[in-house]
């Protein structure tokens, strides 16, 4: 270091492309860690074989995220790859078992592949050709392959080890540690990196991916055709998740209805950890796979727990007690869900600003590398809009013309004959006041996070956490009661306090760090759902103070505590007794969002935010902090519906709130919001949370059957068609309203009579 | 064109707008590099240039989007720092952007008054802001069917014509117009140029940024010429010809920047 070279040597070799500083890096990190693991709980990781142990259990997630490479490195994301994985297994398991279909092992292993290749084509045909935002495609699959898995196994466990033994045992072998001393798994995880690395690093494929990730207009511009490149990516992504399922089946052989819940955060934390962006265009296979055993370690840690000496007083001796300090259920998601979040961004706020080069420039005394400036755009880049729909209101004649060009008219008209199919397949029963009032009920809490989450899409953001944060809420209220006896006003201001944190916490990385929603918001899902988990300790907590379970009673029941009940037999006792108070609360918070978002100058800003965030800045509206208001008024809203679903069950569940995320974007979308943002109303999403309720109301009704019988469909299978209902939303909303089809069709076959001169000049 | 003789003799009036040795780096790019330029009241000034020879760099840094390493920006010799465009506004400087930045989702009116929508108590006042719409586009000349129409089912020169009625609704002093040409027809071109011409009428002093000399040549007073972030050439368009423009933009150096006056002086010595 004596002579200060003036310039810099030539360098003649091609890059390698296959690692960079980053994987060196990690590497680095990884050995400490593990040697930090010897350390800390010698009796897990100090044995010779736990070594192996874990890069068996990495070899799945390892697989997993080298599809999920290709995906992100192309700007997509793939949230199914868990549920693709637990699907597969399920198929696999349930032609192959006896008590099943019985089939061998080569139709057995045909559709667990056929059926990883189909949720592959179909992520890919969602999002390419039909225009779907990636998250929300992969988002809804998820829900219905983890739908799928329930129905199909009931619940159930299923287990197959002694036709294995017999039948296929070429296939089992997989699960097996071979000659060598290890697991046939790490050897199929070595080779899928080395082939992907190889496929993404130095073929044209590879190129083509980077090309789309980087700028896919100018890929289309250059002949690349970036909707097959797209395609290939979900289904390597698919059938590389089909792999590891059929991994975990060689080595189990047999499966439980859990399998893979949660493996998407794991492999796109391994991938992110491994130096991809979010944003597309950069990162590398190996470094996925390193990223993949760092996450896996990381979880295990979290999991095995850490030994410690206890010292226990008894009378007067003191005993020591051993024994492991283990995280309670549900902190391991949240701290994945930190994971995920941190390492999103280390792409944009580390290695994009040459941190690290800096810092060692700086120990040098070299002058620093310089912080590329960005000029001011935010690093999720700029959002333009095609501009192709036309505009349906004024073509609008007479009044039933004006109302079918509103965007919310077909929630609406849906809503009603909804309703309507109700009434004929249940006479009985459907106008009653007890179903009238359950329905409401369900609308209730569906409308109010549709309505918190209509000002989060009409702004052009999206929020994924709302029914974590429902439970995250509706558990630290219920903690606060049960067990730190806090009086109810207290309990429910915390807990909306909690609620409102996560919001805030969801701005600021959305905001503060310029991060896409759709991946902060991600991180909270599993996060504010975890930290729920975590301080009930996974119980189900009940029986509150009376006062607070008011809260979810019908309004009656309410002015009887206060002993205000108007007389019975009048009208006005009819009218409370069909009410509860949660209704009106949630018709109080929509009459005051629907105003501001529809009558005021702020309501007026989300739009213009969601229409275009560079336009609205020029004209001086601060976007960031509309943005933030608007996602931490939804977590309100959701924690508002955590508070009331504990006082109407008078108990809290950690499943609670579970899939709602799906129905409150779902009622939005339905009742003519955009999931490009720009749109929506409280009108629309109120009418579009009554068509979810009512569905799901339809869907779980008992039918009586012909010959007498009765049928009721099971939730699992609900829950699949509320996923089909959202998928046939978005994908009405960009072919039909903002692609305007219905316009094109009728050009189309109006041919010469419709060629008006509307596009002059 | 009697005002374009009392506009040249310069120092005569006082400037709208000077900048002084303006300097912009991105990372390593050096974007600008010592740049002045100077607007007269009611003046338009074409600036021209190849790709990246910091053309909108400069007016970014002039209506505050971005914010100058060095140098000074006066407006009306006062020494201004816009923190952003919302701030330059105030001092009577709008920008037309190339994009128009329009909110497609919205209506013409609410385009108009993006951002600063007139109010009765809490709510929007929409009857004021659709009455004054209209006014707006009718002093324009811009005929649309309906302010209530939304922008995004509005042809490009349409939307323009939006752009433009939003930027003089502020009865701006200054009107940047970044690549007005660009993608419009040439009915729509021509109809634009009018618009320039009927804005200059009232005093409004113009910057268009173009790549076609024609256009600057026809509503112009004075050209400027830059390339690779540096002023290399500043010529009255009534002593100047399109060929000694190009020679400019091919082969300027900042020795042959000069001012306008200056480059008159030489042609006539």
């Amino acid at each position: 270091m004596t002579a200060i070279s003036t310039a810099p040597p030539l360098r003649r070799r091609l890059p390698f492309e296959l690692i960079g500083g980053w994987e060196i890096g990690l590497l680095a990190f990884m050995v400490l860690l593990y040697a930090a693991g010897v350390v800390i709980n010698p009796k897990f990781f100090g044995q010779p074989d736990a070594f192996s142990a874990i890069l068996r259990d990495t070899a799945r997630f390892g697989v997993m995220a080298a599809g999920m490479t290709f995906v992100i490195v192309n700007k997509d994301l793939d949230l199914s790859v868990g549920s693709t994985f637990g699907l597969v297994a399920t198929i696999f398991s349930i032609a192959f078992s006896k008590s099943y279909y019985d089939l061998g092992i080569v139709a057995s292993l045909s559709a667990a592949v056929l059926t990883g290749l189909a949720v592959g084509l179909v992520n890919g045909v969602f999002v390419t050709v039909l225009r779907v935002p990636a998250f929300i495609t992969t988002l809804t699959m998820l829900f219905i392959g983890r739908g799928l898995v329930l129905g199909l196994t009931g619940g159930k466990t299923i287990s197959y080890s002694e036709k294995a033994a017999s039948d296929g045992a070429w296939f089992f072998q997989i699960g097996e540690t071979n000659a060598l001393g290890f697991n046939n798994q790490i050897l199929i995880f070595i080779l899928v990196t080395i082939v992907g690395m190889f496929a993404l690093a130095k073929t044209r494929w590879g190129y083509e991916t980077y090309a789309t990730g980087g700028n896919e207009l100018a890929a289309t511009y250059a002949g690349i055709p970036t909707r097959r490149v797209r395609m290939r990516g979900y289904v390597l992504s698919a059938l590389s998740a089909t792999l590891a399922g059929l991994m975990s089946v060689a080595q189990d052989k047999g499966i439980t209805s859990q399998y893979g819940q949660g493996a998407e955060l794991i492999v796109i934390a391994a991938v992110i950890v491994g130096g991809a962006s979010i944003l597309g265009g950069r990162g590398r296979l190996l470094g996925g796979a390193l990223g993949a055993i760092l996450v896996t370690l990381i979880d295990k840690v979290l999991r095995e727990g850490i030994p410690m000496t206890r010292i226990v007083k008894v009378g007067d001796a003191e005993m020591k007690v051993q024994g492991m300090a283990q995280l309670p259920p549900g902190a391991v998601p949240a701290f994945l869900g930190l994971i995920l979040l941190l390492s999103v961004l280390i792409e944009p706020w580390i290695i994009r600003r040459n941190v690290f080069p800096r810092l060692w420039a700086r120990v040098r005394g070299r002058p620093l590398p310089p912080v590329i400036e960005v000029g001011g755009v935010a690093i999720e880049g700029a959002q333009t809009k095609g501009s192709s729909a036309s505009d349906r209101s004024m073509r609008a004649r007479g009044p039933i013309g004006h109302f079918l060009a509103r965007r919310d008219a077909a929630a609406i008209i849906l809503a009603v004959a909804l309703w309507c199919v109700g009434l004929y397949l249940r006479p009985d029963f459907w106008g009653s006041i007890d179903n009238s009032f359950n329905l409401m009920l369900s609308f209730t809490e569906v409308g109010l996070l549709a309505i918190g989450m209509t000002y989060v899409i009409a702004n052009g953001d999206i929020d994924l956490s709302v029914g974590s944060v429902l439970a995250l809420s509706a558990a630290t209220c219920a903690f606060l009661m049960k067990q730190l006896g806090f009086d109810p006003a207290t309990a429910v201001f915390i807990a909306l306090v909690a609620g409102a944190a996560a919001g805030v916490v969801n701005a600021l990385l959305t905001v503060g760090f310029g991060l896409p929603a759709f991946v902060a918001t991600l991180g909270m899902f599993y996060m504010a759902r975890g930290i729920g988990a975590w301080l009930t300790a996974g119980r189900q907590l009940s029986s509150f103070p009376e006062g607070f379970n008011l809260l979810g009673r019908k309004l009656i029941d309410a002015l009887t505590y206060f002993g205000v009940a108007p007389a019975r037999g009048s009208l006005a006792y009819d009218l409370a007794a069909a009410l509860s108070v949660q209704t009106i609360f949630m018709i109080v918070v929509a009459i005051i969002a629907g105003l501001i978002l529809g009558k005021t100058p702020f309501g007026q800003m989300i739009y213009a935010t969601g229409g275009n965030r560079r336009a609205a800045e020029y004209a001086g509206i601060d976007t960031g902090r509309v943005r933030a208001i608007s996602l931490v008024f939804s977590a309100l809203c959701a924690a508002c519906a955590g508070v009331i679903y504990v006082a109407f069950l008078r108990s809290f569940n950690p499943s609670a709130g579970q899939l709602r995320e799906l129905d409150a974007i779902a009622a939005v979308i339905i009742g003519g919001g955009s999931i490009f943002g720009g749109y929506g109303t409280v009108i629309g999403a109120l009418a579009g949370a009554a068509v979810i309720a009512l569905i799901r109301a339809l869907l779980s009704l008992q039918l009586i059957l012909g010959n007498g019988q009765s049928f009721v469909m099971p939730q699992h299978w609900v829950n699949v068609f509320i996923g089909l209902i959202l998928m046939v939303a978005v994908v009405g909303d960009v072919w039909i309203r903002q692609g305007d089809l219905g316009a094109s069709i009728r050009r189309r076959l109006g041919g010469r009579r419709s060629a008006a001169p509307r596009t002059a000049s | 064109m009697t005002t374009r003789s009392a506009m040249s003799s310069g120092s005569a009036t006082p400037l709208l707008i000077e900048m002084r040795n303006i300097s912009k780096a991105f990372g390593p790019v050096q974007a600008l590099r010592d740049v002045n330029l100077r607007l007269a009241p009611g003046e338009i000034l074409g600036l021209v240039g190849d790709n990246s020879a910091g053309k909108s760099t400069l007016m970014k840094v002039m209506t505050g989007a971005y914010q100058r390493d060095s140098g000074d920006v006066l407006v009306d010799g006062r020494p201004t720092h816009f923190k952003s465009p919302h701030e330059s506004r105030v001092d009577g400087i709008e920008m037309i952007y190339q994009d128009f930045a329009l909110c497609g989702n919205m209506d013409i009116a609410q385009n108009i008054f993006l951002g600063r929508w007139p109010r009765r108590g809490l709510f929007v006042d929409r009857k004021r802001m659709y009455a004054e719409a209209e006014e707006v586009l009718k002093r324009l000349k811009v005929d649309v069917n309906s302010v209530f129409q939304k922008v995004e089912s509005l042809s490009g020169g349409r939307q323009q014509s939006v752009a433009i009625a939003r930027a003089i609704s502020f009865n701006p002093r200054v009107v940047v117009l970044d690549e007005p040409t660009a993608n419009l027809s040439v009915m729509a071109t021509e109809r634009l140029l009018e618009t320039m011409a009927e804005l200059k009428r009232h005093g409004v002093a113009q910057i268009i940024i173009s790549h076609r000399l024609t256009d600057i040549f026809d509503v112009g007073d004075r050209i400027m010429v830059m390339k690779r972030g540096q002023a290399v050439g500043d010529r009255y368009i009534r002593h100047t010809d399109e060929a000694e423009v190009l020679e400019l933009i091919v082969s300027g150096t900042p020795e042959t920047a000069m001012t306008a006056d200056q480059a008159l002086a030489a042609r006539a010595a």
